[in-house]
């Protein structure tokens, strides 16, 4: 097959569409070494100006730590919240509790921008508009589907016969809970603190609509930013950002293993209809 | 419901069972798995359950582990009502088919983790567990995690695990069933070893008829739900009480046949006696088949006393290494008789005459309808 | 619920315990599935019956006004089929791109498929925010598209501020979704059908047209779903790229509820876009028996 025109005429067409996919993510590293006062591409200069301005972006570097601040948050609360859920769903077998993981997982189907919206006229009636309990509300609105579904599917794999063997050696539910089924669950906690944390630091659309001029998160900053001027100062922070990411995901290939990690992220995003656009 | 009492004759009755059933009975929903098991184990007796698979045997196992609540029945163990009681309160080692040992712990924290739960002191933990894994030959391996052992090292190690909280009762769910064949040869063994050494009451599940003839004191055979037969290996293989048991343990010929006035059994044209009575008109017939001895010569198919004799037109000769089969006709059914081969096999061919016959004492009846 | 203790063991097996246990265990997530899903989506759906005063106020009422007033708008008439045109556009286009991709894929194997694997999943971690900030950067004015088309000898088109730029960074945005979508649905393609095709005598256009395409039907009408409700309902590269010229279903929910003000307009908006949404399920489930039948 190797000589055969239509391999090569698939390859270059592959090689294009992958240019294209890539394209507008890897222009932004260029850019962001930018001289020039203003965004263009290729620049007439190259320095580190705009990593200065970065710095120097008071509202920039807050939002900046909001957002760690907040993805941290909502990622140990969402682990918090959906182990339990995971167990009561998967191992205790309530009554519905098929519907119960539907209900929970309901929100990722609603499009962001309604979500967003219905949860703004309710927050706006409680007074959490644009305070932080209301951000980590409304974020774990949608990191706890995800937690639920890695989570869940992580113990669902697990065979009962480890807990039936530590049960009938004389651990106590409680212990059976925190020395086996807890430690054997670990690569899907790994993979659903990293889901967790990526989803509330790249959230955009419903924080879009909980945040105000007291308390915004960098990818909202950045939007408002990208509206008013697309200076190459949006460059540095996706730079930024992308590094973040990156960050998560090797700490996630230390612990787990690529091959993993790929798997259950693959099944996640397979599944997912939120948080892109 | 005869099968179920233990209390047969050549079986003394158990005065002080340490493990009794009573009534067990497991419903799901309308479905019924176990109905009424009466069972009792004698302290340090090693006892099989056997049975192919969905006869309840694996739900039994699990009830007395306290992993499966029964719907119906009694519990005890040593005289003490543990229905109620939790798996973590029972005392009871189990061994699992998978083994289930605990991934994220090296082998010595796995043997530990019954010791841990007890609460005994780091020095007896670490007493204890040298010598439970020396007892399994696998002391060299202790610092290793389950996943970096072969399947009889796994096998050795849940093991251990469940012996060394010295439990009341050792549970084995067909540890064996993962193991090749030469494996498991060796492991039925050393299973047995260990048993007779601790003396400890056992309970082993299985569908292997051979690892229950050859490692059990007694077997309690079950089918659907109920127990067909319960008795020593010996009693299981010669008197097999029901025809299932006769054909689930060991191999066996099934012949149909009628009960005469006289108490013979009409098979075709040939009469034949038997030990067993059998109160039916109908009745089954089954002789195994290395019990049969085949005369190429003989002609005279006189009955005596001891022998049954019949005519029978060799159909079919299949060679199985240690065993050679014969399948012969008598009168339209079919009969497989088998004898080791020799060197110097002499050559019989399809259509050869030639005259069965067994001891009237190996001649099983059953009515029809069992 | 006596009998509900299936496999419970022993002492789990009180059904008063378990379901108090369970309870605790779920309460939290139900409590923030209640006051961050349930109550906002009901309270929406309400909302859209409510009345707009000017300025800002709602008043408590039942009426049908936004929806009849929706629907006899011609802005809005145009609006709405505006962004299911551009949204099938989008979707096609999408598809277009990705099914090679996807195609080359399947085919490939080991250490290689897993790279090009991971460059296909790679953008969906980058923030949409920022890969929509890489197309303004190519499609401005002076970008370097627009010179690449220059240097061409043609007059660059207006590819900033109106409907082709947003469709361009859709498509490229939604690429990663129709290519994972497209990969689970060509499960059922072995290669060895196609090798079959091909000694029998097929050309390589009539094998991909007779036997991979209707083999891979299955993917493509869920790839085509999940791009078009992701791009019907998608706010952020319309909104940017559009520079407030381009008008979709999305970036009006935001306008009316931001800057207007008008709730009760942006919540029947937003009920709008979910019966968009079931509606595309249906199609979606008639095209899948379609297929498979």
């Amino acid at each position: 097959m190797e000589d055969n025109p239509t391999s090569w005429f698939m390859r270059i067409t592959v090689t294009i569409l992958f240019l294209f996919l890539l394209a507008p993510v890897l222009l932004v590293f260029p850019i962001s070494f930018s001289g020039d006062q203003i965004l263009a591409f290729p620049p007439s200069s190259w320095s580190l100006r705009w990593y200065e301005a970065l710095l120097g972006n008071n509202v920039m570097m807050s939002a900046f730590l909001t957002s760690l601040g907040l993805a941290s948050v909502v990622t140990v609360l969402s682990l918090i919240i959906a182990i339990p859920a995971s167990y009561a769903i998967v191992r205790l077998k309530v009554t519905g509790s098929e519907f119960l993981f539907n209900l929970f997982t309901a929100p990722l189907l609603l499009p962001t921008i309604v979500l967003g919206l219905a949860i703004l006229i309710i927050f706006a009636s409680m007074g959490l508009l644009a305070t932080f309990t209301g951000l980590v509300i409304g974020h774990l609105v949608i990191t706890l589907p995800y937690a639920l579904r890695v989570l869940s599917v992580s113990l669902g794999n697990l065979s009962l016969a480890c807990e039936e063997a530590a049960s009938s050696l004389g651990a106590k539910p409680l212990a059976v809970f925190g020395k086996v089924t807890l430690p054997m669950m670990a690569p899907g906690i790994v993979a659903a603190t990293a889901l967790c944390f990526l989803v509330s630091f790249d959230e955009v659309v419903i924080t879009l609509f909980l945040t105000g001029p007291r308390m915004t998160t960098l990818p909202v900053e950045l939007f408002h930013h990208v509206e008013s001027q697309a200076d190459p100062l949006v460059a540095s922070v996706s730079v930024l950002l992308i590094l973040m990411t990156l960050a998560v995901v090797m700490i996630v290939d230390r612990t787990m293993g690529l091959t993993k990690a790929m798997a259950s992220g693959r099944a996640v995003s397979m599944s997912t209809v939120a948080d892109a656009t | 419901m005869m099968h179920q009492t233990i209390k047969r004759d050549g079986v003394e009755t158990i005065g002080n069972p340490h493990l009794s059933l009573e009534g067990i009975n497991k419903k799901y929903g309308l479905v019924e798995v176990i109905s009424n098991l009466n069972l009792e184990v004698r302290k340090g007796e090693l006892i099989a359950l056997l049975g192919p698979s969905g006869c309840g045997k694996t739900t039994t196992l699990r009830m007395i582990a306290g992993l499966i609540a029964p719907s119906a029945g009694k519990i005890a163990v040593g005289g003490r009502d543990v229905t109620h009681i939790a798996p973590h309160g029972r005392d009871m080692g189990l061994v699992f088919q998978s083994y289930a040992l605990f991934p994220h712990m090296t082998v010595a924290k796995n043997v530990a983790f019954g010791l841990e739960m007890r609460g005994l002191s780091r020095a007896d933990i670490a007493n204890k567990v040298a010598k439970a894994l020396s007892m399994v030959q696998l002391e060299h391996l202790a610092e290793r995690k389950p996943r970096e052992l072969s399947g009889g090292q796994q096998q050795r190690v849940a093991l251990a695990r469940a012996l060394v909280i010295e439990p009341s009762i050792l549970l084995l769910d067909e540890p064996l069933s993962n193991l090749d064949a030469k494996l498991r040869d060796e492991m039925r063994t050393q299973i047995r070893d260990i048993q007779q050494q601790l003396g400890i009451t056992t309970v082993f599940v299985t569908h292997d008829q051979v690892e229950a003839l050859s490692m059990c004191d007694r077997i309690v055979v079950m089918k659907g739900g109920l127990i067909e037969q319960v008795g020593t290996p010996h009693e299981i293989y010669e008197r097999p009480a029901t025809p299932f048991v006769a054909s689930f343990v060991g191999r066996t010929n099934r012949v149909k046949g009628k009960r005469t006035a006289d108490g013979c059994i009409r098979i075709g044209s040939s009469m034949i006696r038997s030990a067993t009575p059998a109160g039916q008109d109908d009745v089954v017939v089954m002789v195994r088949p290395h019990r049969i001895h085949i005369d190429w010569n003989a002609t005279s198919t006189e009955q005596d006393e001891t022998a049954n004799r019949t005519a029978a037109v060799l159909s079919r000769i299949t060679f199985i290494g240690d065993v050679i089969q014969y399948h012969f006709d008598v009168d339209g059914s079919e009969f497989i008789v088998e004898e080791s081969t020799k060197k110097s096999q002499s050559s019989h061919r399809h259509g050869d005459k030639a005259v069965l016959s067994w001891s009237v004492e190996d001649t099983l009846v059953f009515g029809a309808d069992q | 619920m006596t009998t509900a203790t299936f496999d419970m063991p022993v002492g789990a097996q009180k059904p008063s315990s378990t379901a108090g246990i369970a309870v605790a265990l779920l309460l939290p997530i139900a409590l923030v599935n209640a006051i961050g899903f349930i109550l906002p989506v009901f309270n929406l759906a309400r909302m859209s019956f409510n009345e707009a005063l000017p300025g800002g106020g709602i008043a408590e009422a039942f009426t049908a006004a936004n929806w009849t007033g929706l629907l006899q708008d011609s802005f809005y008439i145009e609006l709405i089929l505006n962004s299911i045109m551009v949204s099938l556009g989008i979707t096609l286009a999408t598809l277009l791109v990705s099914y090679p991709i996807a195609l080359y894929l399947h085919r490939a194997s080991g250490a290689w498929r897993t790279f090009l694997t991971v460059l296909v999943i790679s953008p969906l971690l980058t923030s949409a925010v920022v890969r929509t900030y890489g197309w303004i950067a190519l499609l401005a004015e002076q970008g370097p598209v627009a010179n690449v088309i220059a240097s061409m000898g043609f007059q660059p088109p207006r590819m900033m501020f109106n409907t082709t730029g947003v469709v361009i960074g859709l498509t490229e945005i939604l690429m990663p979704y129709m290519i994972l979508s497209l990969m689970a649905g060509f499960g059922r393609l072995d290669p060895k059908v196609e090798e079959a095709a091909r000694t029998l005598g097929a050309t390589p256009f009539r094998t991909f047209w007779r036997v991979i395409l209707p083999l891979t039907l299955p993917g493509i009408a869920l790839g085509c779903l999940l791009c078009f409700v992701l791009s019907i309902s998608s706010f952020i590269t319309p909104k940017l790229m559009g520079g407030g010229r381009v008008f979709l279903l999305a970036t009006e929910i935001y306008d009316q509820a931001i800057v207007t003000l008008n709730w009760p307009l942006a919540a029947t908006l937003s009920m709008l876009v979910l019966i968009i949404f079931g509606a595309a399920l249906a199609v979606y489930s008639r095209v899948l028996r379609m297929i498979e039948g």
